[in-house]
């Protein structure tokens, strides 16, 4: 049985999959997750999942995002000015960066 | 682990529902996070009507996109509330739905005219969101997740709401007027978004030590006259006279909370303030009008079989 492998690296942070191990029961699943994912990196926290738990849907299924020009959700698509608030800058920055990795993910 | 292991190790994304959290705890954050989700619920509510009002299609656009993110963040934070095992959300629906359930002043109050919208979709949603950055360190884990989302989003809203605001601030004299008008009336309120001042508030110092809130209502309220008081005067609007605002230098300002009327605020907190009743109200009105949905769904759930996944609009 197949078990993916969540690692978190510091307490707060998100879990993010790092990997996947075999193991007949949760438990072992648990334990090889320590030795093979959990010795070198940073290690918090890790959660282990059956394989078949997961579901899936793919950018084969749904058009991620939608199918029409969406610019107007993004806060880049707006020329106020944002220098009032350090917050809303910040928000800009990140919907930049994730629009800048979506599009890198395009190529 | 105890009240007083709480207070020491009580720090940024310092608890999650894998720690064995006092009741106290759970109970002063179940309150802060459903009061938070049912606001994001009562301003969706209250904002709705305006997509059809809209004076172009890109605005129609953007605002039902926004009113649909307001719902979506409802909905993150009952999720957060729920991890502290104190109330289902459907108990936390249920209560909004029967006026137990407390939201924020600002959606109380009624809203007529498209000069309006900015007072919310600018003004208390860039109050929302001054608090909301602080709310990345609270010490709830699940509550700073939902932030982290909630915070990457309103940056749209804010600039979009500040984007209707200048388009009125420069357009005839009768669109200036009419959202000096919606200032003047909006202005108290949106500066009563913070809550009474800390020798008023009653659940502050608890949930300070706990590290569920980083910041205290003056410090938040303080903040945003910094940023906000020169912004609406760039925009051409008048400060209204009352309540007193006076810049103590340095580009910080003070209000004297003292011109403000706490007594409808009490009132309002209390879901007693009459047109905010009509909100509730209502609300549950649409509440019960998709209970067929609910149903529909609740009883398919056990079904083989799953549909394909609609276009992620």
């Amino acid at each position: 049985m197949i078990w993916e492998v969540f690692r978190q690296e510091k307490p707060g942070d998100y879990h993010t999959h790092c990997g996947n191990v075999h193991a007949p029961d949760r438990e072992m699943a648990k334990q090889f997750a320590v030795v093979q994912h959990g010795r070198r990196k940073p290690t918090e926290s890790l959660w282990v999942v059956p394989q078949e738990e997961v579901g899936e849907v793919d950018a084969d299924e749904v058009a991620f995002g939608g199918t029409t020009d969406k610019s107007y959700r993004w806060a880049m698509a707006y020329t106020s000015s944002t220098e009032h608030a350090k917050e809303v800058i910040a928000s800009q920055q990140e919907q930049e960066q994730a629009e800048a990795d979506r599009q890198r993910g395009d190529d | 682990m105890d009240v007083e292991t709480v207070k020491e190790r009580a720090g940024p994304r310092e608890f999650s529902p894998a720690d064995d959290m006092p009741e106290k705890y759970r109970k002063a954050a179940t309150r802060m996070i459903q009061f938070h989700a049912n606001s994001e619920i009562m301003g969706a509510y209250l904002e709705k009507p305006f997509i059809r009002q809209a004076p172009s299609i890109d605005r129609k656009l953007a605002f039902s996109a926004k009113v649909q993110d307001e719902i979506g963040h409802g909905q993150l934070l009952y999720r957060a509330a729920e991890s502290l095992g104190i109330k289902t959300r459907e108990e936390m629906l249920d209560e909004l739905a029967n006026g137990e359930g407390k939201f924020l002043n600002c959606f109380h109050y009624p809203m007529d005219s498209w000069a309006e919208v900015p007072m919310i979709a600018f003004f208390v949603d860039g109050a929302a969101m001054r608090r909301q950055a602080t709310l990345k360190s609270s010490s709830w884990e699940p509550y700073a997740h939902a932030m982290d989302k909630v915070c990457f989003e309103e940056g749209f809203h804010v600039k979009h709401g500040e984007d209707i605001m200048a388009r009125m601030a420069t357009g005839s004299r009768k669109e200036q007027q009419m959202l000096q008008d919606a200032f003047d009336e909006w202005w108290p309120r949106i500066i009563q978004f913070f809550g009474p001042t800390d020798d008023k508030s009653t659940h502050h110092d608890f949930s300070a030590e706990v590290g569920l809130k980083q910041k205290t209502n003056d410090e938040l309220r303080n903040a945003f006259l910094d940023a906000y008081v020169p912004k609406a005067k760039s925009y051409g609007l008048e400060i209204p006279e009352y309540p007193r605002i006076e810049e103590v230098g340095d580009g910080q300002y003070h209000v004297e909370e003292d011109d403000l009327d706490w007594d409808e605020f009490f009132t309002v907190s209390k879901n007693e303030y009459e047109p905010g009743k009509g909100q509730i109200d209502a609300r549950k009105a649409a509440q019960e009008a998709v209970d067929w949905v609910r149903d529909t769904i609740e009883g398919d759930a056990n079904l083989p079989g799953s549909q394909a996944a609609p276009a992620a609009d």
